[in-house]
């Protein structure tokens, strides 16, 4: 879970007219590149975020209604072993790097909530850099067409 | 002619170990940012729970319980060596970069006096 920061303040203004065609080409790979990181990015984001939000709703479905209901727990993949709920007021919540907690009904919510607060927030974050990069990257492609079309009809 | 060739050769050589080098810096960099902020997210978790609550730290399968003060430190000591691992990491790239700006410069160097042989060989010929 990467925290991204704020666009970089000390980015250089570049005449993209006065870079050569393969300075151009050069720069719209790297720029194609970002992209694809960007769009990875998201795409681990959104699945982080699916996660929590099922870990939500999976908390939501039993209160104290379902206390002493019989469940089967999966001991392996095809092997399930009859228990009961005993305590459906206490759940223990993975809050990463080997660390677990035990939390009461409320408190795991709340959890949550900020987990997908979190997430969504580095979401926006990461599509409004992406965007700014797509600009960048439309712009130089556009400057490179120029160019090709300038060299041709030079050219000729 | 030939012994150019060589220098050159070599010259490159060096140049692209440097350079492998330095992709791997980057990436050990990397891993040390992702698992110093998996840790601040840790730690800021440890720090909402009160005091009294029970954390389990997992080794292996099984979940042992600890005290919430010991994780806690815990989690900081780590951080701290990550931090200390993360300054090393940033001073070998420096360096490395500095290497690289030196090859490159004698790349070009060597390039440019292997084109001047090259031509000044056409015009003997």
């Amino acid at each position: 879970m990467a925290t991204i920061g704020p666009p970089e303040a000390n980015m250089h203004q570049i005449d993209l007219t006065k870079l050569s065609i393969p300075q151009l080409t050069q720069l719209k790979e790297q720029l194609d590149q970002e992209l694809v990181v960007f769009q990875n990015s998201l795409q681990s984001l959104k699945v982080a975020l699916k996660k929590f939000q099922n870990s939500a709703d999976c908390l939501g479905n039993f209160g104290p209604e379902s206390e002493d209901k019989p469940l089967l727990v999966p001991l392996t993949g095809s092997m399930y072993v009859p228990g009961r709920l005993k305590d459906t007021n206490r759940v223990i919540i993975d809050i990463g790097t080997g660390y677990y907690a035990e939390m009461d009904n409320d408190a795991s919510k709340d959890y949550f909530k900020r987990k997908v607060a979190f997430v969504t927030e580095q979401m926006e974050k990461i599509q409004i850099i992406g965007l700014e990069k797509s600009k960048i990257r439309d712009a130089v492609a556009s400057v490179l067409g120029m160019r090709m079309k300038q060299q041709i009809n030079t050219a000729q | 002619m030939e012994d150019m060739q060589k220098k050159i050769q070599s010259e490159l050589d060096s140049f692209k170990l440097v350079q492998k080098e330095y992709q791997k810096a980057i990436s050990n960099r990397q891993q040390l940012d992702a698992q110093l902020n998996e840790n601040q997210i840790v730690k800021g978790e440890l720090d909402i729970l009160s005091t009294d609550s029970v954390v389990y730290k997992s080794v292996g399968p099984i979940l042992i319980k600890t005290d919430i003060t010991e994780a806690r430190q815990n989690v900081e000591k780590r951080m701290d060596f990550i931090n200390k691992e993360l300054k090393r990491v940033d001073d070998h790239l420096t360096e490395l970069e500095k290497k690289q700006n030196n090859h490159r410069e004698s790349l070009n160097k060597l390039q440019q006096q292997f084109q001047q042989a090259h031509v000044k060989a056409a015009m003997r010929a």
